[in-house]
């Protein structure tokens, strides 16, 4: 597939996927992550993608910026460039995009409503629920309330009441990491929830390296204009 | 000697065990329960919510204060019956079918509350049939709508569609959470939306008309 010489900014959540499916060489002239952790705040994210859109653009060589993100929360809405063509999976978050489209999204919400989601770059940051979400979380708040051991014993209980409308772990696969499948399998048992594996498809992510634009599937805003969202959930492009 | 001012702090940190020894004090010291929710409880949360907003805390800092200010209110409700205090208003309160998140929909139930409402809250998950059954049985003035997914989205749309097609045109639609908007809200035909648990109260209030 042609496709013009183009910079990639990815969430950190698909690294795995996108390394492995881009081959060598990688079809991208530049490839840059960002933290997956910013999606917890999606104003930072909106403000952290901008800023290397905004670097990403400074390459002349670069024609068009590819977005490895979904719609995250409204994060991605009002992202624009100004001199590149932005290039965006048309998909609520990367779930979708690991599943290969909502539609198997949605059927597995519908199956069982309480599955949180696993994947190897989920998995990375240790932070999923899990028998390492605890001493994590112990670890981050222990700076800040260093003398306070009862409010840390407060919040590792309510994080854990966050959990309790859970009951299943689904483990999305698309690149083979079986160290990564063990440990959401000792998550599941951790949290008492049953386990399931689903076979995620790498084509969402295949197009969107290939170059493989298709309206229905990706959005394309043009320079100067801004991503939006419809009522009906669509992600476009508004001036 | 304990002051609301004193109760307020303890909320704001997150303090459970300090609320319930200040907040019988208070009682005790002729404090009125109203005062206590007024004066400290609501104050203090609408300053929580603000830090968050202003991320100088997170998630879990959020609903340690949140637990605080419901063990001041296990204490204060029994209090406010004895006083012959009945809630004036019914409101229900759900999370749209498909969604699991609660965290936003659990501070608004808990400020209403606070305010005066009789809150039932139907959970998680709450598909539209769920909450017709449940206005049938309550006759709220307000329904509460939440959501934190954009995927869950049209199911808070198919929800407003089908309380006004059930013909329950007198009650309050009130919707909210992170992703929606006040377009939104006119777009599916909710009479209010708010972005904080906050301004949750002041929209309820300004709805009826007792604001
Ligand atoms: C905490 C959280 C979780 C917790 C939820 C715990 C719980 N019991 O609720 C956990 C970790 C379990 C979780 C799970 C998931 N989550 Co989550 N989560 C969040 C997070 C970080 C914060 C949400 C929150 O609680 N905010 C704090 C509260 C106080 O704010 P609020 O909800 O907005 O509520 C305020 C206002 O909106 C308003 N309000 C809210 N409701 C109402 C109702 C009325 C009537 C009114 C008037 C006002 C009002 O007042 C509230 C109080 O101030 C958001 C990101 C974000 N910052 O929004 C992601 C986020 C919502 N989650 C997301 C995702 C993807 C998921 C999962 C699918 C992840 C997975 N790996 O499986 C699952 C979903 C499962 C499901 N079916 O629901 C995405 C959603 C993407 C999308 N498709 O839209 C987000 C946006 C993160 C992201 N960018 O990727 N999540």
């Amino acid at each position: 597939m042609l496709h013009p010489p183009y910079a990639i900014l990815a969430c950190d959540v698909f690294s795995d996927e996108l390394i492995e499916l881009g081959g060598d060489p990688p079809p991208w002239r530049a490839l840059e992550f960002l933290e997956m952790g910013l999606h917890d705040q999606p104003d930072k994210l909106r403000q952290k993608i901008q800023q290397s859109i905004h670097d990403l653009e400074s390459d002349r060589e670069v024609q068009a910026i590819v977005l490895a993100y979904g719609r995250c929360g409204n994060g991605l809405v009002g992202i624009r460039a100004q001199r590149c063509p932005l290039i965006l999976p048309q998909a609520h978050d990367c779930i979708s995009i690991l599943l290969g489209g909502r539609e198997a999204h949605d059927a597995q919400l519908k199956k069982t409503p309480g599955t949180y989601f696993y994947s190897p770059g989920w998995v990375r940051g240790k932070r999923v629920p899990g028998p390492d979400r605890e001493a994590y979380l112990r670890e981050f708040y222990a700076e800040r309330y260093a003398d306070d051991e009862d409010m840390i014993d407060e919040l590792v209980e309510v994080d854990r009441d966050a959990f309790e409308h859970h009951n299943c772990a689904a483990y999305v696969s698309i690149v083979d990491r079986p160290a990564t499948a063990d440990y959401c399998k000792d998550c599941a048992k951790h949290m008492q929830w049953e386990h399931t594996t689903l076979k995620g498809d790498p084509s969402f992510l295949q197009d969107l390296l290939n170059g493989n634009w298709q309206p229905t599937r990706f959005l394309t805003v043009e320079p100067g204009q801004c991503v939006a969202a419809d009522v009906e959930g669509n992600l476009v492009a508004i001036d | 000697m304990s002051t609301l001012e004193d109760l307020k702090t303890a909320v704001i940190n997150g303090k459970r065990k300090d609320v319930k020894v200040i907040v019988p004090e208070l009682l005790e010291s002729g404090v009125e329960p109203t005062s206590l929710l007024q004066d400290a409880l609501i104050p203090a949360m609408a300053i929580v919510g603000e830090r968050f907003k202003n991320n100088e805390v997170f998630v879990p800092e959020m609903l340690v204060s949140a637990r605080a200010m419901k063990q001041a209110m296990a204490i204060i409700e029994p209090k406010l019956l004895e006083a012959g205090i009945s809630p004036e208003y019914t409101a229900i309160i759900g999370t749209v079918e498909g969604d699991l998140h609660d965290i936003g929909k659990n501070l608004v139930a808990t400020m209403w509350k606070g305010t005066g409402f009789d809150v039932i809250d139907l959970g998680v998950n709450v598909p539209a049939a769920k909450f017709l059954e449940a206005i049938d049985e309550y006759k709220p003035q307000i329904v509460g709508l939440s959501t934190l997914l954009t995927t869950t989205m049209p199911a808070m749309k198919e929800t407003v569609a089908a309380i006004r097609n059930a013909g329950h045109s007198k009650v309050m639609i009130l919707i909210g959470g992170a992703p929606i908007t006040q377009s939104y809200a006119d777009e599916i035909g909710a009479d209010g939306f708010s972005k904080d648990a906050g301004s949750a109260v002041d929209i309820a209030k300004t709805t009826l008309g007792i604001a």
